[in-house]
């Protein structure tokens, strides 16, 4: 079977097919051998199956009037013939065939094959335009024998090849419920969930006694009525998610906006990254609790100095992956654009930014994690709302149940908000999750 | 006599354009104050439309040379010419990259964020020639010439090495160049493919007939495909040996088995063989 497929594979009108749809074609294939000088078929005769050569060879000699110019040709092992059979309208042999020596073939039924690829037209196209093209090319047919390959409707065809972003996800969600993923998943959580259960609800351990436990959180978080005011029910709940969220939105939005080019510039133009590289270097480290100060000195009220230092962590995170992502985009990308007549700017714009776009996404989500981080960092010192605000009152204010309950909401919030970008990522680069998919990742 | 009678009577046939002509290159690398020296007064003639192979030893320099035609480095002294065009030369260390030099790379390029046709497309949309429409057209029909139908919506990624070296040549193609500059391009093909891309590169060459200037290690490619072979010295590079090969075209791969290819073969293993014997003594980097 492996063998088949390999043949498969290297024979011209199936060079395209994915693994699996080969075991297929190979499950319709019949080998047969053939001696010296024995004749596969005639010209005239009804054509079935087309053939392809394992080992030895044949001769393939047109009819005159095919207006062929070659006439004569010898077919080696992954040379296919016999295409008559998967004409349209032409259901009878142009050519008379006889083999040169000891010959293994396999054969296909024509039919069986069309068949086959009904199932999934796009790429019976594939390869019914690759069998036209050899029609064409090999044995120098003019285009009416080529063009009676027989087409899928193109429709159906292009949307199977676009696979858009939208089916690509729920092709992967069904492939993740049939994995064993889901379920070790659920096996991790129920491994947290229950050591924190019987660490503090019944073993009761030392230190222990005074955090809140499973039982008393979950009963807060879905109760209507919260002893400490904070649940899924209360207003008050959704509007801490909200105010954290809008700064999240702001503060990644600017770093975004502004990190990005920058990053692209730095690794653009050394004159450019000789100026400014050493103050980001220098800026960069500066931890972001240390700016707390200076922030509330800047700005006034409370609620643009935590966004401004969400935005900082972001903006430096997202600024350095772009220019890594630059660094590393190979130079022959740069020549061949330069050899293809593309100007400097029109480089920078096919080439460098698309090119550094892997990099900038693995920026963005390293971005909206320190963004969530000097969230609560910055909401902890000042700030009215947001959800790192309330764990730190409810801490002050001894409401243990609802420090945990923000601090679950934080991991779901956060989770959100790093799928959504991830999901962005797939969507603007096509490319590469094509390309990841057909690697198997 | 024939072969010879044969090669001249094709180049009048061909396009007269695209004759390259190395005076004198000298490039010298200069990096920590160790001044190396790539290329050594290197001259070099290319008549319009041939296929000349230059076969060398790993890190001679040979790519430096391409480098320096194709407008990616500079030149140290000397002159490279292009028709009566001046690439560079005095006053004018470095050649501007243009379209009508083209380099299909050692690794391949094709910008794998685009299509297989947008990649075709490039070139002249960039440049600003023709209606898109035009554009896409013509990228469609020459994908089509070079067995390439079907691929088109897929990204290079998607495809078998072997195919996006050929996406690369129409890509290059597509822009009417007059000299394709190949820099070992079937380096990392295995041989059954790499054997499959011969063909199809001399197929190309019939139609388009350009000049082709084609880096390799591998000799038998080099007899296989070109009109003229130069055998390059170990660092610094120049030509040590320059060999015409009188196997008349059109070529395929029945060439591989005839005597005078084996005699070729014969002839000028010995002298790659000492010069790659030269550069391993001398422990060069590979490049």
């Amino acid at each position: 079977m492996d063998q088949l497929v390999t043949l498969l594979k290297r024979a011209m009108p199936f060079q395209m097919v994915p693994d699996d749809t080969l075991k297929a074609i190979a499950g319709l294939a019949k080998y047969e051998s053939h001696a010296q000088g024995d004749v596969i078929y005639h010209i005239g005769d009804y054509a079935d199956d087309i053939y392809i050569v394992s080992s030895g060879s044949v001769q393939h000699t047109l009819g005159i009037g095919t207006q062929a110019t070659h006439l004569d040709k010898t077919m080696r092992s992954g040379d296919v013939f016999g295409w008559a059979a998967v004409l349209e309208n032409q259901r009878s042999r142009l050519a008379k065939t006889v083999c040169l020596e000891r010959t293994e073939l396999i054969r296909i039924n024509g039919e069986d094959l069309i068949n086959l690829f009904k199932a999934s037209p796009a790429l019976g196209d594939v390869v019914m335009s690759r069998f036209a093209t050899m029609i064409n090319k090999e044995f120098t047919l003019p285009e009416a024998v080529a063009a009676q390959v027989p087409h899928f409707t193109q429709a159906q065809a292009t949307m199977a090849t676009m696979a858009t972003g939208l089916t690509l996800t729920m092709f992967r969600v069904s492939q993740w419920l049939k994995s064993p993923k889901p379920y070790l998943m659920l096996i991790g959580f129920s491994i947290l969930l229950g050591i924190w259960y019987f660490t503090v609800e019944v073993w009761k351990l030392p230190r222990f006694e005074d955090m809140p436990g499973l039982t008393v959180v979950v009963k807060e978080l879905f109760s209507k009525d919260p002893t400490y005011g904070l649940s899924l029910y209360t207003p008050e709940y959704y509007q801490h998610v909200w105010v954290s969220l809008r700064r999240i939105g702001i503060a990644f939005f600017l770093a975004t906006i502004l990190g990005v080019p920058l990053g692209l510039f730095l690794g653009w133009s050394k004159t450019f990254r000789e100026y400014v590289f050493p103050v980001f270097e220098t800026l960069r480290p500066i931890p972001i609790l240390a700016w707390v100060p200076l922030a509330i000195l800047m700005f006034s009220g409370s609620e643009t100095p935590v966004i401004y230092l969400t935005f900082l962590a972001s903006f430096f995170a997202t600024a350095l992956n772009t220019m890594l992502g630059v660094e590393t985009i190979d130079e022959s990308y740069s020549r061949a654009a330069s050899c293809l007549g593309a100007s400097k700017w029109q480089t920078f714009r096919e080439v460098i930014v698309p090119g550094a776009m892997p990099f900038i996404f693995t920026g963005l989500q390293i971005s909206i994690g320190v963004a969530w981080f000097s969230l609560v960092a910055g909401e902890m010192v000042s700030g009215q709302f947001g959800l790192g605000y309330v764990i730190n009152t409810s801490y002050t204010m001894v409401r243990y149940p609802t420090i945990v309950i923000g601090m679950v909401t934080l991991g779901a919030v956060g989770y959100t908000t790093s799928a959504m970008v991830r999901m962005a990522g797939d969507y603007m680069m096509q490319w590469r999750v094509r390309e990841l998919a057909l690697g198997g990742r | 006599m024939s072969a010879v009678l044969q090669r001249s009577a094709m180049s009048e046939k061909v396009a007269l354009q695209g004759a390259i002509r190395i005076e004198d290159v000298v490039k010298i690398y200069d990096p920590e104050g160790a001044a190396v020296m790539a290329v050594d007064h290197c001259s070099l003639d290319i008549p319009a439309g041939e296929i000349c192979m230059i076969v060398g030893p790993s890190g001679c320099g040979k790519t430096t040379l391409l480098n320096a035609i194709a407008g990616f480095h500079s030149i140290t002294s000397g002159k490279i010419y292009l028709d009566d065009k001046l690439l560079c030369g005095p006053g004018k260390p470095m050649a501007e990259p243009g379209s009508d030099r083209i380099v299909v790379f050692q690794n391949g390029a094709l910008f794998p964020w685009k299509t297989n046709l947008e990649n075709v497309a490039f070139g002249p949309l960039m440049q600003g020639k023709m209606g898109k429409k035009e554009i896409y057209e013509k990228a469609r029909s020459m994908m089509a010439d070079a067995g390439l139908s079907g691929t088109e919506h897929n990204y290079p990624g998607e495809v078998s090495s072997g195919l996006r070296r050929r996406v690369e040549i129409v890509r290059a193609l597509m822009n009417n160049p007059k000299v394709l500059l190949f820099d070992e391009p079937y380096r990392a093909l295995d041989s059954l493919t790499k054997s499959v891309m011969h063909e199809a590169l001399l197929e190309i060459y019939y139609k388009n007939k350009v000049t082709i200037f084609f880096i390799t290690h591998d000799l038998e490619e080099a007899i296989f495909l070109g009109h003229r072979l130069v055998i390059m010295t170990s660092r610094p590079c120049k030509p040590k040996k320059i060999l015409d090969i009188d196997i008349p075209h059109p070529r395929d791969y029945s060439v591989l088995t005839s005597p005078r290819f084996r005699e070729l073969m014969d002839e000028t293993i010995e002298v790659v063989h000492e010069e790659a014997k030269k550069a391993f003594a001398a422990g060069e980097k590979e490049g």
